[in-house]
């Protein structure tokens, strides 16, 4: 293969790559990134490498997930909190699936019969987790971003966690209960903290609609 | 500061310069032990540019490509002069406790 043909082949493996930049952060910089990205390419080089590859899609996710402007430090310390909220379901997740057969051997050793509803509990748990897991971590971006839906959402994340609260705090039966408890406080407070971060003042000037200020990218 | 930015920074310290420019200078301040990617140079160049820290020099086409040359602004020195200050005075309280006698390296 000739070497203008191995420069095409690279040059639209770069570009393919590069699409993965957002639309405003390529038609600013994307050419420029390309005649860097081909002039430190080896001679003769006709595929991209993983370790370039694995760069380039870093920055796309960095610079898709990165704020517009700078938020305020409140902000960013919710942003930092969904993130642990995130963490913590994935904690839940894995307990659960590390401990359901020891959770199974104690209920069918106490009491068989209850056995269905404790799975019942174990299974919504546990496709709960990741989706829970998901929501935080959009919520976590949405807040950094200074979308105002984000705040919404984080109110109404904060109502339904206090609701699982009250009913994990009356439900006493199963032999799951503690752990849910301790799960679901954690999120509670984490949710509580955010919500009282992110209806903070500083945190109220990013919200405000200052599209030519934010979005001037 | 990371790494990466500080070295960007100094790479800019004395003059304007394009990104592959930059690659090559923060080779050399480093002695080849960080070498920048475009991905990794790019998304700080975008960050040093919303803080503030830089700024666009000029733009040339180089071969029918765009070759953007980049400059750093007051605020820059300033964070850079504060930050080497800062590793400067941890070296010299690192080097000092190794070599209690007065045998600082310098």
């Amino acid at each position: 293969m000739s070497s203008q043909a191995d420069q095409a082949r690279l040059e639209r493996g770069y570009r393919r790559l590069l699409a993965c930049y957002p639309t405003s952060f390529r038609q600013q910089s994307g050419e420029e990134i390309l005649a860097v990205l081909l002039d430190t390419a080896q001679e003769g080089q006709r595929r991209i490498g993983l370790a370039e590859s694995a760069d380039l899609i870093r920055g796309a996710l960095r610079m898709r997930l990165r704020p517009p402007g700078r938020p305020p430090r409140t902000l960013r310390s919710a942003v930092k909190l969904m993130c642990l909220g995130a963490a913590v379901e994935l904690a839940t997740l894995i307990t659960i699936v590390v401990t359901a057969a020891s959770v199974r051997h104690d209920v069918l050793l106490r009491d068989s019969a209850h056995w269905p509803t404790v799975l019942a509990q174990l299974i919504i748990d546990a496709v709960a987790a990741p989706l829970g897991m998901a929501l935080w971590l959009l919520v976590a971006w949405g807040l950094a971003r200074g979308h105002d839906w984000a705040r919404l959402v984080c109110a109404g994340m904060f109502c339904l966690l206090t609701g699982k609260l009250v009913v994990a705090l009356a439900d006493h039966a199963t032999a799951y209960a503690r752990a849910d408890l301790i799960a679901g406080g954690t999120l509670w407070v984490l949710a509580l903290a955010v919500l009282a971060l992110v209806f903070s003042r500083p945190a109220a000037r990013y919200f405000q609609p200052q599209p030519q200020a934010r979005l001037s990218r | 500061m990371q790494e990466a930015t500080f070295l960007i920074l100094t790479a800019l310290a004395d003059g304007s310069q394009h990104g592959y420019g930059i690659i090559g200078d923060v080779a050399e301040i480093s002695g080849g032990r960080v070498r920048l990617r475009a991905g990794t140079l790019y998304t700080a160049l975008d960050r040093l540019r919303l803080d503030g820290l830089i700024d666009v020099d000029r733009e040339e086409a180089v071969e029918g490509r765009l070759r953007r040359y980049y400059r750093i602004t007051p605020d820059g020195r300033g964070r850079l002069a504060a930050e080497a200050a800062r590793l400067h005075a941890n070296a010299t309280a690192a080097l000092t406790r190794l070599h209690p006698a007065g045998g600082v390296v310098t």
